[in-house]
Formats: C-alpha cells, sequence, structure tokens
C-alpha cells in the first residue's frame, strides 16, 4: 500500500462515518421524545345517572393539557349484558366516526366504513374493530382510560 | 448582454461556458409538448415568490395559525390573491410535471444516457406531492388536520418500521402542534432547497445530454 493510497482511503472512511453519524444524530433528533413516558389516566367523564340505558350515547371526557382544557369524544355502548366506551377514532386511517342513529351504526365519513353498535366492522376498509377504552364507575361518576403524556392530568 | 452584467461577469466568469444561451439551434422535431417542463419550471418559480410572500405573514403555531391565514386572506393588502396564486400554482405545477412526465415517457427520453436524468426527475415529483402535502396542513383547519391525519396514518401500515415512521413524521403520537412546525419546516425550508438542486441537477443534465437525442 502507498502513502496515497493509505490516505486516500482514511479520507474516504473518515467521511463515510461522518455521513452515517450525521445522518443517525438527525434521525433521532427528529423522533419525538417522550411517547414512552404515557401512562394511563382515567378522564371525568359523566355522571352514573347519564348512562345509556340501553343503545349508544354520544360523550366526551376532559383533561388539561399545557393548560388546555381538552375535550374528548368517545362513544358510551349498553348492550344487553355490559356498559363499555368506545374510541371513535376508525381503525382504517384515523377520521372520526359517527353514530347514524336509524341504521344503528357506527359510519366513518372519510371512506365509508361501517362498524355494528359493538364496534364490529360490518362493510369498508377498517382492518379491525373500533377500540374499546377501559371504563370504570367510581363515587357516582364514570370514568374512562386513556394513555396520556405525562404532562397531562385528568 | 448589458454593461452592468458585464462588468459582474468579469469577476464571475458564468458567460463563457453558457454562450448563446438564448441562441442555441433547437433539434429538428420538437414540439409545443417539450415546454411542459419549463412550464413546471415556471409553476416553480411562482410558488417559490408567493411562498416567500405568505411566509412573512403566516405564523406556524397551534394557536395562532388559522387566525393567521384569515388575516392573510381578510386583512393583508392583496392577501387573498397571493394566497391564490400560491394555491393555484401548486395545482398547476403537480400538473404539469405529471403532463412532463407523460411526454418523457412517451417520446422514450428516459433511455440512456438519460436514465439518471428520469431518477432526478422523479425525486422532484415526490418532493412537488410532499409540498402539497405539507403545504395542505397549514390553513390549520378541519379539512387539512384530518386530510393529514390519514395521510400520516397511511405510513403505520408498513410493517414492523411503520408506526416509528408516522410518529416520525409527525413529531408525536397524533397530528398536534409539533406536526405544525415539522411540516412548516419541511414546506419552507427542506423542500424547496431539495427542488431546487433536483432542478439544477436536472437543467444541468437536460443541457449536457441534450433534450432529443438518440432514441
Ligand atoms: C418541478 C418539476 C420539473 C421541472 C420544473 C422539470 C423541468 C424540465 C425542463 C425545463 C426540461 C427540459 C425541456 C423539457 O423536456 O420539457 C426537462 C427535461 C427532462 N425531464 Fe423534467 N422537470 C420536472 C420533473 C420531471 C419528472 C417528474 C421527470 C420524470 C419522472 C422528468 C424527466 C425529465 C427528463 C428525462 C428530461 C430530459 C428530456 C429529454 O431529453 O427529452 N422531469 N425537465
Ligand atoms: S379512515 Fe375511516 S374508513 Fe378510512
Amino acid at each position: 500500500m502507498t502513502r496515497r493510497d493509505f490516505l486516500t482511503g482514511t479520507v474516504k472512511a473518515i467521511i463515510s462515518a461522518l455521513v452515517t453519524g450525521v445522518t443517525v444524530v438527525a434521525a433521532y433528533f427528529m423522533y419525538p421524545a417522550g411517547l414512552r413516558s404515557r401512562t394511563m389516566v382515567y378522564c371525568d367523564c359523566m355522571d352514573e345517572d347519564a348512562l345509556p340505558k340501553k343503545g349508544v350515547k354520544r360523550a366526551e371526557y376532559r383533561y388539561t393539557q399545557k393548560g388546555r382544557e381538552m375535550a374528548v369524544g368517545v362513544f358510551i355502548v349498553k348492550d344487553d349484558s355490559a356498559v363499555y366506551a368506545l374510541s371513535p377514532v376508525c381503525t382504517h386511517l384515523g377520521c372520526l366516526v359517527n353514530y347514524n342513529r336509524h341504521k344503528n351504526e357506527f359510519i366513518c365519513p372519510c371512506h365509508g366504513g361501517r362498524y355494528d353498535a359493538s364496534g364490529k366492522v360490518i362493510s369498508g376498509p377498517p382492518p379491525g374493530p373500533l377500540a374499546r377504552l377501559p371504563l370504570k364507575i367510581e363515587n357516582g361518576r364514570v370514568y374512562i382510560g386513556v394513555m396520556l403524556p405525562a404532562a397531562a392530568a385528568a | 448582454m448589458g454593461r452592468a452584467f458585464d462588468w459582474l461577469d468579469k469577476k464571475f466568469r458564468i458567460k463563457a461556458p453558457h454562450k448563446g444561451f438564448l441562441r442555441r439551434r433547437l433539434p429538428p422535431g420538437l414540439s409545443y409538448f417539450y415546454c411542459l417542463g419549463g412550464a413546471a419550471f415556471t409553476s416553480y418559480l411562482i410558488l417559490f415568490i408567493t411562498g416567500l410572500m405568505l411566509s412573512l405573514y403566516y405564523i406556524p403555531s397551534e394557536m395562532e395559525a388559522y387566525e393567521s391565514v384569515l388575516t392573510i386572506q381578510r386583512e393583508v393588502h392583496l392577501g387573498w390573491l397571493i394566497r391564490s396564486v400560491h394555491k393555484w400554482s401548486a395545482t398547476l405545477l403537480i400538473v404539469f410535471i405529471l403532463c412532463h412526465t407523460i411526454r418523457v415517457f412517451i417520446s422514450r427520453a428516459y433511455k440512456s444516457p438519460k436514465e439518471l436524468n428520469w431518477i432526478v426527475g422523479c425525486l422532484t415529483l415526490v418532493s412537488a406531492f410532499a409540498s402539497g402535502f405539507t403545504g395542505y396542513l397549514l390553513p390549520w383547519d378541519q379539512k387539512s388536520y384530518w386530510a393529514t391525519t390519514v395521510g400520516t396514518s397511511m405510513a403505520a401500515t408498513i410493517p414492523i418500521m411503520g408506526r416509528h415512521l408516522m410518529y416520525l413524521i409527525r413529531g408525536g403520537m397524533d397530528v398536534g402542534g409539533s406536526t405544525l412546525i415539522r411540516f412548516y419546516s419541511f414546506h419552507v425550508l427542506w423542500l424547496p432547497v431539495t427542488m431546487a438542486a433536483l432542478l439544477w441537477a436536472h437543467f444541468h443534465m437536460v443541457k449536457r445530454l441534450g433534450i432529443k437525442g438518440r432514441l
């Protein structure tokens, strides 16, 4: 190996290492921090008496984040056996579904996905049922469990 | 050219290698379909200029973005005009690039030795789509919010890495303030600069390899 070959090789290696390093650091820098630090928080939703006797009811749960009041929609469903909360987030690409009372179905405005009242897919592109959120009744109030960033509070 | 330019060129010397820039002989058999690339470039220039102007008033913040767009639309002198021109030329850019690509495809201008220019063209097309996508979020209204939610969710359907890619694009789990800032930066900084570099390469190769050449 000549002196020139050695130097050229070294320079090439240094440049490749720099480019790789910068790319990795840049990607890591861009990746959002704090995703892991989410915890399950039970957010106040409604009075126990306001629970639907039968069928689907649209409600909201509330929390504060960075000093702002957030109110997020959720569907409370009561069927013969149980009461549960369904997330309105379509499992296809994340639009919010609407409840259609006449058809007793959830219909997604984005690509026409349809779910029955228990959240199971009837037709359309959604790959799976609407997510069920944990629901807890305590001291006459209904609470919905959601994963929130550490900074948020119920 | 003019005296002022000649004085500058004594220092820069860009004239010699570009001699007769406007007087070059065109190869026979061209038609107006060969202007589509130029039309796309013109749209890009209009977008660049109107974009620079809009960036003087637009505020890329969760709380103020929507209001600032209303201000541009209603209060800023000719704001409605600049904004409309930006929107329309964005649409036209996509139309012209697609037509230009079809022309290149039909006339088989992608063949060697111009294959790299085809690749550069494809990257330009991708940057143009990305610019349209990121720009669409900036008004920060219901339509742009949900379009971005759906659009970025598509990344999550890629196996294994998809979810992380989506978080990376969004700058968080959901579309929010950090997505808006991220998209703003991409839209006014990263993508225009990338496109300028790509277009330089594109035109350089057009000049070196010729526009018609062997088919
Ligand atoms: C902003 C986007 C674009 C601009 C401004 C642009 C502009 C131009 C211009 C001005 C020319 C020379 C004249 C002409 O053929 O029209 C050209 C040539 C060319 N473009 Fe593009 N272009 C763009 C996108 C694309 C795309 C998406 C492709 C292919 C996927 C592409 C492939 C080519 C090729 C292969 C040539 C050489 C044509 C030949 O030799 O006949 N360009 N482009
Ligand atoms: S997002 Fe609901 S059907 Fe596509």
